[in-house]
């Protein structure tokens, strides 16, 4: 039975969202008018036109976006276009185009991206905190600290650059660069100019097609950048895993258990783990910015076609639409899964709710 | 009586330096620390100590710009185009460690006052300061530091307005923490009685007692502001094309990582030794003021 003080918690945090999302599009706002028009003008007006064609083309785009119009004002305008979805062009060398066609060709491959590791994580990084705390002092204890302690201190991009070097270059058994080998696609109904088809997701697409070599390929491209991304939050969730768990095992319940007779593996992996989980997933939030950042990176790194790579593509080229986009989506993404995650958490654990 | 109290004080920082010194790591991290500090000194005020010319740019050698391993003359190597890694690297350390200094302290400075103005005036101020900090949090930081160095136009200028504006919620968030629980003691509620201003009681009464931990904070953030100031210049956010930047130089010799290694090697080693030793340190300090975790 979900209780009333629950329905209150839901409501105050969709409210508090709401001063958030204005504050967050202002200051993407802020962002493009902080140079006045000429940010806007630069992206908008065709560099080859000079003269009465250029003026012309400035007085358009003066009236097309209010420009002569008081700052608070066009910041209604510019609210009124992003809320129906207008979200302006973008002009790189992997895509130039409306906005919302861009995200629509990068999103889904982030999402996998984020997905895969996410599970790794899950896999890898939880095992190896728990392993690390019961087994408190132990060579294997000292040697999984040095390693995330090491990995904490290391920027994304060196972590990227270690994993190319070790599985790419000297044992050279993964692939590390774009979505899939080249000749692989070469010529297939469903993949054009770089794009597949239906989903953009070229795993998905291939597991769609019943193309299986080039799903298994698509895989193999997908292991190094998501194994990066998972290492770098990874560090993090193991340090402060390591740290809980210790502290949970010396609760007397702990001993109970033990006294009791249940087996320590048991006693590890049911009564300890799921409490030692809680700070774990307290920073959620934190791992899941840490995650999208990373994302900019990595998918740069291993020129993986993602909104990440989009972004820098964007930053490099002086694509302000891109930009723009670019961080009004990570924010929201972000805000959004922040939102879902508390309201999971409240529900689980009643404390939360005040 | 007064005397005594500074007795007191005095054997409580011998006390502090105790615990610090006995922790070996933290020690050997301070050395390396202070081995960079001591590079970034002596390439701001004399470069020739180290045989370096000019610490502002990079030397190229176009004359032979592919990448040479290891050898006695170029004792790490070169870079694409003809750069000795060594000497950009000492060069580099300069670069990273001032901008990276300036960003955290900046970003310490800021949040502080915003921490402790929304802590003890609390009400409505406090939740239109935390709701401002919000927003900042709403965006991945990596994000908004190129957002906001993007608008700003490509300059170190500008990725430290950047970065300054991504890490002052940090400080603005634990700086509240700490004075909601320092404005409950005693001795607050004494100045208060004495009759002292607000303004003499935020700033000459709490905000000096929650400088060990923002201080603590500050360098244990140091390795993560390097690693995200070298990773926007690794991504292509840099001045121009000759500026010695440790993130700049790796990027460098990318497409030369599988013939030579070495050039993505060393400028990220150094910047791993950078994080890790001042990281070590922090743990450290943060035992000396942290007696519960002296054991």
């Amino acid at each position: 039975m979900i209780s009333i003080k629950l329905w209150v918690y839901v409501l105050r945090r969709i409210l508090i969202l709401i001063p958030t999302l204005i504050g967050l599009t202002l200051l993407v706002f802020v962002l493009v008018h902080i140079q006045g028009n000429n940010l806007i003008l630069a992206e908008y007006i065709n560099p080859r036109l000079t003269g009465q064609a250029r003026e012309l083309e400035i007085q358009r785009l003066t009236q097309e976006f209010h420009l002569d119009q008081p700052v608070y004002v066009q910041y209604f305008y510019w609210l009124g276009q992003v809320l129906t979805g207008n979200l302006g062009y973008t002009n790189t060398p992997i895509y130039s185009g409306p906005v919302t066609t861009a995200i629509t060709l990068f999103l889904p491959n982030t999402v996998v991206l984020s997905l895969f590791a996410a599970l790794l994580i899950w896999l890898i990084g939880i095992p190896l905190g728990v392993f690390s705390a019961v087994n408190r002092d132990s060579p294997a204890d000292q040697g999984i600290r040095v390693f995330s302690f090491t990995l904490y201190s290391m920027p994304i991009y060196l972590i990227a650059i270690a994993l190319i070097l070790l599985l790419g270059v000297y044992l050279n058994v993964l692939p590390f660069s774009g979505e899939v080998s080249p000749q692989m696609v070469a010529g297939l109904s469903w993949f054009r100019d770089g794009i597949s088809y239906p989903t953009h997701v070229l795993l998905i697409d291939a597991i769609l097609h019943g193309d299986y070599a080039v799903a298994w390929n698509a895989f193999l491209h997908l292991i190094m950048p998501s194994l990066t991304l998972a290492l770098a939050v990874m560090a993090g969730i193991i340090r402060i895993l390591r740290a809980s768990m210790l502290e949970v095992l010396e609760q007397d319940y702990i001993r109970l258990a033990r006294v009791k007779g249940v087996p320590e593996r048991v006693v590890n992996n049911l009564h300890a783990r799921r409490n030692a989980m809680l700070p774990v997933v307290t920073s959620f939030g934190y791992t899941v910015a840490g995650l999208l950042g990373g994302v900019v990176v990595v998918e740069s790194v291993f020129d993986f076609p993602g909104i990440g790579y989009w972004t820098t593509q964007a930053l490099l080229n002086n694509d302000i639409g891109g930009i723009m986009a670019s961080t009004l989506l990570f924010g929201i993404v972000l805000v959004l899964t922040t939102l879902i995650l508390d309201l999971v958490y409240a529900v689980v654990d009643p404390r939360i709710r005040y | 009586m007064e005397e005594r109290t500074e007795e007191g004080k005095y054997s409580n920082l011998i006390l502090s330096l105790k615990v610090f010194f006995s922790n070996r790591t933290a020690v050997a991290g301070m050395v390396i620390f202070l081995a960079y500090v001591v590079d970034a000194f002596i390439m701001q005020f004399d470069p020739r100590l180290l045989g370096v010319t000019n610490p502002n740019q990079f030397t190229y050698n176009f004359v032979n710009p592919v990448p040479q391993p290891p050898s006695s003359q170029y004792p790490l190597g070169t870079t694409y185009p003809g750069i000795n890694l060594l000497q950009a690297i000492l060069e580099a350390i300069r670069v990273d460690l001032g901008y990276s200094m300036l960003i955290v302290v900046g970003g310490a400075v800021i949040g502080a006052v915003v921490g402790i103005l929304a802590a003890y005036v609390g009400g409505y101020l406090d939740e239109l300061l935390m709701r401002f900090t919000d927003i900042f949090f709403s965006i991945p930081y990596l994000v908004l530091a190129i957002a906001v160095g993007f608008a700003l136009g490509r300059s170190f200028t500008s990725m430290v307005i950047a970065l300054i504006i991504v890490w002052w919620p940090i400080y603005a968030r634990y700086t509240r923490s700490l004075t909601l629980s320092i404005k409950e003691s005693v001795f607050v509620e004494a100045a208060k009685a004495a009759g002292a201003s607000m303004v003499r009681i935020m700033f000459k009464h709490i905000l000096p007692n929650t400088l060990p931990p923002v201080v603590v904070q500050i360098s244990l953030d140091l390795g993560s502001v390097v690693g995200v100031f070298a990773t926007l210049a690794f991504i292509g956010f840099i001045p121009n094309a000759n500026t010695p930047e440790l993130g700049y130089l790796a990027s460098l010799g990318l497409n030369y990582v599988q013939s030579a290694p070495w050039t993505v090697i060393f400028p990220g080693l150094a910047i791993t030794l950078f994080a890790l030793s001042v990281n070590l340190m922090g743990d450290g300090l943060r035992d000396v003021i942290d007696p519960r975790r002296r054991s």
